[in-house]
């Protein structure tokens, strides 16, 4: 640890506490020291204290995202886990203010008995509060049906530049008054501020979820399948899995497509006659079974004792998917439904040996990378062994007009470069 | 030919040098400078406050909007950018603006890619052409504001639209991938692309709602939606709008997300039964517009589902449209209220106020108590799904007191609204019209950020001066409500 940041850390155990101010543990990599503020004032206080001192720091939440991708850890990790408040619950309205310590899986459960649900699902929501969901920008196989967080997201508040809290957005589900901080602070990865509080849209939980799951013994077959299941009716989630995800769910099949149905009894009843059309061999689930499925397919992505593991997700046009996972090669798991899929070696499944033996990790990105800006694609890196991280890039680099823009937008909300420096785009 | 001058004198607050400049980039049609054509520019929806702007210019090519951008800002001239003009909170009224940049000419669909489920449009594209042009295709863009036959993507895209569908499919900013922006400076940015994950920060969601003062779009990639297979159109008849706005939260909250929900009252329901003959009962005192649309399959038991819950909720009587004439009819009656209410009053001023949807009864009672207070009729038409509420005020300008009253009895009502937890716009935007009101929702810090987001693009703040954000001595002293043509 840093002289200077073990000052801080015994100066804050007196100001606020020995019992919140800790190292860390497996998050090592995101942050030096963790505090754990017991209220807004503090959060804001520690940024001014942070700016005041000259010291990086990076919202817990994030740190998180950030253990797997930092290549060194900023001096303060500021863990909310203390500020995880539900503020207001309106079940009739359907919206949700919570405080962003929260995790997702605490905020589905408080919204279980009127049977609505934040409709997004990165891997692990017992482990991803509300500030990293958003700050991160992870999404999983419901963004087909429900979009990502940026479309569910309808205020948020958060501690910028000299401990301001500033707002954005309401609790409305309509509102386009005053600029959209919401979209500037979704996928900022902890670089504008610290968020401390979001409002949600809540959405009704399907009913009579059910599973369609098809398995085949080559890439192509099954993305083909998946292509034209997209082309047939309105689906939940879509998703194409391959190698060790396949068996991670319980398929001894190579390659497998799964497709969530919901609706009204006749609604399913037709939907699973047009999926029994496709898919080879299908077979359906639900109930409890379907659900065990799809949080099996929504956590797989994200093993949290996974070491030497390299995950990535891309986006490409959705027609290119088949042609860029070919030329991958590797492991993934596929949202057919918008073009988007996480590509993964060395991820353990339950019970099982990883995957492939692991390559090269900087290899490895180069050609994920080359196949996905071959098909107009974007990658970001989600998962890197630690040595690896100097060598690889984990952003692309956006268009020099657009990067110029964000250049400016960090300078303008964090003038003196503390909130979570140097682990964005281009360095930001 | 260069550099061209004008047969008439041309009155300029700038170096008239600039103009031959301009000249220089822009054809003879591209420039319009003659004082009694300027004078259709003067407003947009929002007619309350005229400004006429002393040059429009109409480019066609991003080439030629960075070329003028960037002559304008060696030359210190704000400029005001400008769709079709449909807007209604005066996002296009020139504020210490003299030039004025129209995109309609900018109106090409450049690529429908169909397999990838998204189109690629100039932002000068009528928002309805581009349902058009993919709808045997069998797709359609979702943000459907009413005015859709004549507004762009472009202002679409400055004020982040809405419609009656986007109860269910959302707003612009949902279904905007991608945008060409050109800065104020005359740089071109691309923003974003044909894809559904971004690479840094989300530039495309800052840009949409920012009303033009992050520069002008000059191109979009828009996400197309999948055409339901199928509808069904529901008209529930209640006897007081208490009811029918019970009725609404009824219908969401048992987990029924209808295409749309629309509410009319009784104010309305007889100017559109009086224009349009859609057979609703000239004495109910609201209905509700639901539209369901799905597989054909769920929507006999979808339908049922809202008629029960309708009729629990106090319907008196709930039809079905019994085909697409029928349906077609009754969409007419919602879509045209609000020229049907020109049979009413020979003035009127609209307002765009949100609530919590569990809040509309409580705000139609606040409405009805600030209607007796300046003594004017208030009728409602709205999208009660969204509980985003447009009060109609009806006024006579030759009446003494009658406009201050009408602007008192429209500010009331948004401060009614902020009170009640909800919002200052669902759609229209801020404009020049609801500046002085935005201190009511945010706090000077969060309104200093926003201005500094805002920098980030306009560094100068010469993309549509004066909007959005109140800065002192900026705010228009509203004194004369027009009719309008509202959403």
């Amino acid at each position: 640890m840093d002289d200077s940041v073990t000052h801080t850390a015994r100066e804050l155990e007196r100001t606020i506490g020995r019992g919140r101010v800790r190292l860390p543990h497996y998050e090592s990599r995101a942050a030096q020291v963790i505090v754990e503020p017991e209220n807004l004032d503090e959060t804001m206080e520690l940024v001014r204290k942070c700016e005041r001192d000259g010291l990086a720091l990076a919202p817990f939440g994030a740190a998180r995202t950030l253990a797997q991708i930092r290549s060194a850890p900023v001096e303060l990790g500021i863990s909310l886990s203390r500020l995880d408040r539900i503020i207001a619950y309106a079940s009739d309205d359907m919206t949700i203010t919570v405080e962003a310590g929260l995790t997702l899986a605490a905020l589905n459960m408080h919204t279980l008995t009127h049977r609505q649900r934040l409709a997004v699902d990165p891997p692990r929501p017992e482990l991803t509060t509300v500030g990293a969901l958003i700050a991160g920008a992870r999404s999983g196989p419901l963004r087909m049906s429900e979009g990502t967080v940026r479309d569910l997201l309808i205020g948020v508040r958060f501690v910028g530049h000299q401990g301001r809290l500033i707002h954005g957005g309401g609790s409305v589900v309509k509102n386009v008054a005053g600029y959209d901080l919401m979209k500037v602070m979704t996928g900022s990865h902890g670089t504008l501020g610290v968020i401390t509080e979001a409002t949600f849209r809540l959405r009704p939980l399907p009913t009579n979820y059910t599973l369609a799951c098809g398995k085949y013994g080559a890439r192509a077959e099954a993305l083909a399948a998946a292509m034209r299941l997209r082309e047939l009716a309105p689906m939940v989630h879509l998703e194409v899995m391959s190698g060790i995800g396949a068996r991670s769910l319980g398929f001894e099949d190579d390659f497998v497509v799964i497709a969530g149905l919901a609706g009204s009894e006749p609604e399913v009843a037709h939907l699973r006659d047009q999926v029994s059309r496709v898919l080879d061999g299908v077979v359906f689930t639900n109930a409890a079974e379907a659900i065990r499925t799809y949080e099996r397919l929504r956590d797989f992505i994200d093993h949290e004792n996974a070491t030497g593991t390299v995950v990535a997700e891309i986006a490409v046009p959705q027609i290119e998917l088949p042609r860029v996972l070919e030329a991958c090669g590797s492991g993934f798991r596929a949202h057919v439904g918008n073009g988007v899929a996480e590509l993964f070696v060395g991820l353990p499944a339950p019970g099982l040996n990883g995957d492939s033996p692991l390559a090269d990790p900087y290899a490895t990105i180069s050609r994920w990378r080359q196949a996905t800006h071959d098909a107009r694609g974007i990658l970001r890196v989600l998962r890197l062994p630690p040595d690896a991280r100097s060598r690889v890039a984990i952003f692309d680099d956006p268009p020099p007009a657009a990067f110029k823009l964000m250049r400016r937008l960090k300078a303008a909300f964090d003038p003196r470069g503390i909130f979570n420096p140097g682990s964005f785009v281009g360095g930001l | 030919m260069y550099p061209k001058r004008t047969d008439h004198r041309l009155q300029l607050s700038f170096d008239p040098q600039v103009f031959d400049q301009l000249a220089r980039v822009l054809d003879a049609d591209g420039i319009v400078s003659r004082p009694s054509e300027l004078k259709v520019y003067e407003c947009d929806g929002w007619t309350v406050e005229r400004s006429t702007p002393e040059l429009l210019l109409r480019p066609r090519t991003t080439a030629e909007v960075s070329a003028i951008l960037e002559l304008l800002h060696r030359h210190g001239i704000p400029y005001v950018p400008r769709g079709s003009g449909t807007g209604l909170s005066g996002g296009a009224l020139p504020i210490n603006a003299p030039v004025m940049i129209c995109t309609t000419r900018m109106n090409r669909i450049l690529a429908i890619d169909i397999a990838n489920r998204i189109v690629e449009v100039e932002s000068g594209v009528v928002n309805l052409h581009v349902s058009n042009a993919v709808r045997t295709q069998g797709f359609f863009y979702a943000p459907d504001p009413s005015s859709q036959m004549a507004c762009t993507i472009g202002g679409n895209i400055a004020e982040n639209s809405g419609g009656p569908h986007t109860l269910k499919y959302g707003v612009t900013t949902n279904h905007v991938l991608g945008l060409e922006l050109v800065l104020p400076d005359g740089e071109i940015a691309q923003l974003g692309g044909p894809l559904d994950e971004r690479c840094g920060y989300d530039l495309v969601g800052a840009v949409i709602g920012a009303e033009g003062t992050a520069g002008i779009v000059t191109r979009a990639t828009l996400r197309l939606t999948r055409t339901p297979e199928a509808h069904r159109t529901l008209l529930a008849i209640f006897a007081d709008v208490d009811s029918a706005t019970r009725a609404v939260s009824a219908i969401i909250a048992a987990g029924i997300i209808p295409g749309a929900i629309e509410m009319m009252d009784q104010l309305i329901i007889r100017a559109v039964e009086a224009a349009f003959h859609a057979g609703i009962p000239e004495d109910a005192g609201a209905v509700l517009l639901i539209e369901l649309d799905g597989l054909a399959c769920g929507l006999d038991d979808g339908a049922q589902r809202v008629t029960e819950l309708a009729r629990a909720s106090g319907a008196g009587e709930v039809r079905v449209a019994r085909d697409e004439a029928d349906r077609a009819t009754l969409w007419k009656a919602r879509k045209r209220a609000f020229g049907a209410v020109g049979r009413l009053a020979p003035n009127y001023a609209t307002q765009d106020g949100v609530v919590p949807r569990t809040r509309l009864p409580d705000i139609l009672r606040e409405i009805t108590q600030i209607s007796a207070r300046h003594d004017l009729k208030i009728g409602n038409v709205f999208h009660a799904g969204d509980g985003n509420i447009h009060p109609i005020v009806l006024y006579d300008e030759r009446k003494p007191g009658d406009v201050q009253r009408a602007i008192d009895a429209g500010r009331d009502i948004l401060k009614a609204c902020i009170a009640m937890g909800g919002s200052l716009t669902g759609e229209h935007g801020i404009g020049a019209e609801k500046m002085a009101e935005m201190p009511l929702l945010f706090s000077p810090e969060d309104l200093i950020v926003m201005s500094e987001l805002r920098r980030v693009f306009d560094p100068l703040e010469r993309s549509n001066p004066n909007k959005v954000i109140p800065m002192p001595g900026s705010c228009v002293e509203v004194t004369a409500p027009h009719r309008q043509a509202p959403l």
